[in-house]
């Protein structure tokens, strides 16, 4: 009994022996589903808990039932906390905590349409990832529904979107088809003339059933598929799976493998957000900016071509370790290449901040407040934007972050500026980080030893404070150590109801720089 | 020694010749600015043969109309064109007389332009598309101001030299020589404003967006295709040199011709490009230093440039 579980427990209200520390950081409590909601309220009111995740996983053929899974985050023990609970498939509902906590809103609506578990007293309990043409009762994600089941499509179009009323209101559908080269999802805009009053989203076009895929796939080659799930945080994604597979199979990464998987999710930070940067000037049209911050973006993804082989750094993680090294010389050329970003990018920075026509585009734009962001449990840099302090690296590090003195950059403004100055400053530290892990590099293997089998029934979790945010994966094994769930959590899921919040009472022209300000993935989102 | 055209059918060869010669040099003056944006933004950029490619490779497609597009959608385009060829002949451009210019002065000019805009905002409805009534909506919001202040601009000079004919108004400032009166910097001033506006370009519009829901003109014109299309790019390219040809005629019209011999000519057509291209580097410094306007101070913008006429209309009554 360690004195987090029972600081935990004592918080929650349950019996000390009830709280078992599965794994280091990892609380898990077993519980009755009707207990759920008052366990909810307990961990967010006592222990300013945050849902990170929320699933159900099929275990009928073991126990003969489902379990429902609430995943909290405790950032004053540091800790996770799994609540899990059993649904017996003859009564196949559950208590909802959505009208409570919106985080856990699509969560639960996922949860009924992949496994057909009714979430009780839930306000909207609508289809969110199924578009019409599913049919009733095909539930992908339960065990029993083999992964290549084609289903017949069910005709016509009965997707209800809210209504508008009133005198020179109107909608405005926009997508799933852009006009830029970004991925489909549709948006259905109720305007008065310019300004917005509600925006709908309809995501999950590029629903791939990639959760499905990991169960039937060889565990090793899970890698391949997690860092397919949104290409631009491959390292990301990767490393949250390599993670929970270690802490499944109980392995320590070597030191030096820590620290390359450090430089590897820092450069893949700077890139993107250099690239969000340069993005958000080119939608407000200030094209020199735009186009200096594309050709440092350029500059970093050649420098990672140039030192590991991979431009976007796929294929650089590897369970137990990372794949690639860095030699001396790397090292060398990695510094240098730093020193000069570090100089251009804070004359792009200056550029755009010391112009008056591109501030008044993101001032007080798409204004996410700070009790919206708490209420819908908004992560990553949209919530550090909007005055959550909240990151994973510092308060729950993984690999070589425990110890690395470094800021967790936080505005307050909760607007397009403020998510560019979360960037522009998060730019900043990785710079910081970066130099600091370079000069600590220490000589060790660079993959640890994995078994051959993984151990059975077990399940572990693995977090990864990627340059979005917090992505987790949930990782279970089954009778001969074979993946039955992965449950997979990318930071936009979370975030893409922060969009819907931060947009009305805008104007349409606003709408594409606060989405960019945002820049959620929609492979991610949809899986 | 003036230049007046009273000949019918002189006036006519010389309208064509004319309106040949802009239609012809307008894609260039946008691939050149396209290249120079480019250049300050350290890319290459399109090589300047590139407008009339697109336009060739556009009015080589088929036509794709919507279903429900009615013969209001397919006109559009086409009295866009014509409205901006008419108002072509109206303006000077190599000799100090428009080649139609009894036919009507500033008036005229302005009506005629504002009948191709209303042909394409009408146009731009008819699909019943969301983006082209957003598109209307937002180009009439700001035609509504950018008129006035055009007119009122216009007027300042027209004042000056009291007449409303272009033709005349050139050769009265021709005669005056150079002017730095306040009254005309401050109208140079509001009707460069105007041309940005008028012509979609940063800080009012951004020409080269693919963002639709950010866009004015081009969303009005978002549906069109093919031939359809380049009869659109080409009149917008052609209503850009002549709003800067304009701006050349009011303010500086030292070198044009006043005489039909070969050799004024040839300096006329040089001074002509020269000036075009200065206040191309001018548009293209506008659109490359500034982030497009927040739609709703896009009125504010148009509304300086309106003050901005106003004071160099009062000025010119002290």
């Amino acid at each position: 009994m360690t004195s987090t579980s029972a600081t935990v427990s004592t918080a929650l209200g349950v019996t000390e022996w009830a709280i078992r520390e599965r794994r280091p950081g990892e609380l898990v409590l077993e519980t009755d589903a009707a207990a759920l909601p008052a366990l909810a309220d307990r961990a967010v009111l006592h222990l300013n808990g945050r849902l990170m995740s929320l699933f159900a996983s099929d275990e009928r053929s073991i126990t003969g039932r489902f379990l429902v899974h609430h995943v909290w985050f405790l950032p004053g023990v540091r800790t996770f906390l799994h609540i899990s609970a059993p649904v017996d498939p003859a009564a196949p509902s559950y208590p909802s905590i959505a009208a409570k906590y919106p985080a856990a809103n699509w969560f639960e609506r996922e949860v009924m349409d992949f496994f057909g578990l009714a979430p009780e007293g839930h306000p909207n309990p609508t289809r969110v990832a199924l578009h019409d043409d599913w049919p009733d009762g095909a539930w992908a994600l339960r065990m029993d529904f083999p992964y290549d089941r084609a289903v017949p499509r069910v005709p016509g179009d009965f997707h209800p979107f809210r209504p508008v009323t009133g005198e020179g209101v109107f909608q405005v559908p926009v997508g799933p088809v852009h006009a830029g080269i970004i991925e489909p999802g549709h948006f259905r805009f109720g305007v008065a003339g310019e300004p917005v009053l509600y925006l709908q989203l309809r995501l999950f076009y590029v629903h791939k059933g990639i959760e499905k895929r990991f169960e039937q796939l060889p565990w090793r080659h899970g890698l391949f598929l997690a860092e397919s799930i949104s290409g631009d945080t491959a390292v990301g994604h990767a490393l949250a799976y390599a993670h929970a597979i270690e802490r499944l199979a109980d392995v320590m990464v070597p030191p030096r493998a820590r620290a390359l998987r450090v430089i590897l999710l820092e450069l893949e930070r700077m890139y993107n957000h250099t690239a969000d940067i340069g993005a958000l000037a080119t939608d407000v049209a200030f094209t020199v900016p735009a186009s200096r911050a594309q050709a440092l973006r350029e500059g970093l993804v050649r420098l990672q071509d140039q030192l590991f082989g991979t431009r976007l750094l796929r294929g650089t993680i590897a369970l137990g370790g990372v794949k690639c090294d860095l030699s001396p010389q790397g090292c060398d050329v990695l510094r240098t290449h730093l020193h000069v970003f570090e100089k251009e990018f804070d004359d792009l920075i200056t550029l755009l901040i010391d112009s008056g026509t591109f501030t008044d585009r993101v001032d007080g734009t798409g204004i996410l407040t700070n009790q919206a962001a708490r209420d819908l449990g908004i992560v990553g840099i949209a919530a550090r934007a909007s005055g959550v302090d909240a990151d994973l690296r510092r308060d729950h590090p993984h690999d070589a972050y425990e110890g690395l003195p470094f800021e967790v950059p936080v505005e307050d403004g909760g607007d397009v500026r403020a998510r560019l100055m979360v960037r522009a400053r998060e730019v900043e530290q990785s710079l910081l980080i970066l130099h600091q892990v370079l000069d600590a590099m220490s000589d060790s293997p660079l993959v640890a030893q994995l078994p051959d089998r993984l151990p059975a029934r077990s399940s572990a979790l693995g977090w990864v404070e990627a340059w979005r945010g917090p992505c987790t994966h949930w990782v279970a094994t089954g009778d001969r150590g074979e993946i039955i769930r992965v449950k997979v959590t990318d930071p936009s899921f979370l975030n893409w109801p922060g969009l819907v919040h931060a947009v009305p009472g805008n104007i349409i022209p606003d709408f594409p720089v606060i989405n960019k300000s945002f820049n959620l993935s929609y492979s991610g989102n949809d899986r | 020694m003036t230049l007046m055209i009273h000949d019918a059918l002189a006036a006519t060869i010389m309208a064509l010749l004319q309106t040949a010669g802009l239609l012809a040099a307008a894609p260039l003056l946008r691939a050149a600015i396209k290249k120079m944006k480019a250049r300050l933004q350290n890319r290459q950029g399109p090589p300047l043969r590139q407008g009339y490619y697109d336009l060739a490779k556009l009015l080589r497609k088929e036509p794709i109309r919507s279903e429900t597009a009615s013969w209001v959608y397919v006109a559009g385009p086409r009295v866009y064109f014509a409205a901006a060829v008419a108002a072509t002949t109206l303006v000077p451009v190599l000799f100090a007389a428009a080649p139609l210019e009894a036919a009507g002065g500033i008036l005229l000019l302005v009506g005629t332009l504002a009948l191709g805009r209303f042909a394409l905002a009408t146009a731009a409805l008819d699909t019943g598309s969301p983006f082209g009534g957003m598109g209307a909506s937002r180009d009439m919001t700001i035609a509504a101001l950018a008129e006035p202040a055009l007119m009122l601009g216009l007027f300042t000079s027209a004042l000056a030299a009291g007449s409303l004919n272009l033709g005349a108004l050139v050769r009265s400032v021709l005669q005056r020589g150079p002017s730095f009166h306040p009254s005309d910097l401050l109208a140079f001033a509001g009707l460069f404003i105007i041309v940005i506006a008028e012509t979609g370009r940063i800080p009012v519009d951004n020409p080269a967006t693919h963002l639709e829901l950010t866009m004015i003109h081009e969303a009005m014109v978002l549906e069109y295709a093919g031939p359809d299309l380049a009869l659109v790019e080409w009149t917008s390219a052609l209503k850009e040199l002549l709003y800067l040809t304009l701006l050349v005629d009011l303010f500086i019209p030292v070198g044009i011709a006043t005489s039909a011999a070969p050799g004024a000519i040839l300096v006329s057509l040089l001074a002509w490009a020269g000036k075009v291209f200065m206040l191309a580097i001018a548009v293209t410094l506008a659109e490359s230093t500034n982030a497009k306007l927040r739609l709703f101070r896009v009125p504010e913008l148009v509304s300086v440039s309106l003050g901005l006429a106003f004071l160099a209309l009062a000025i010119r009554f002290l």
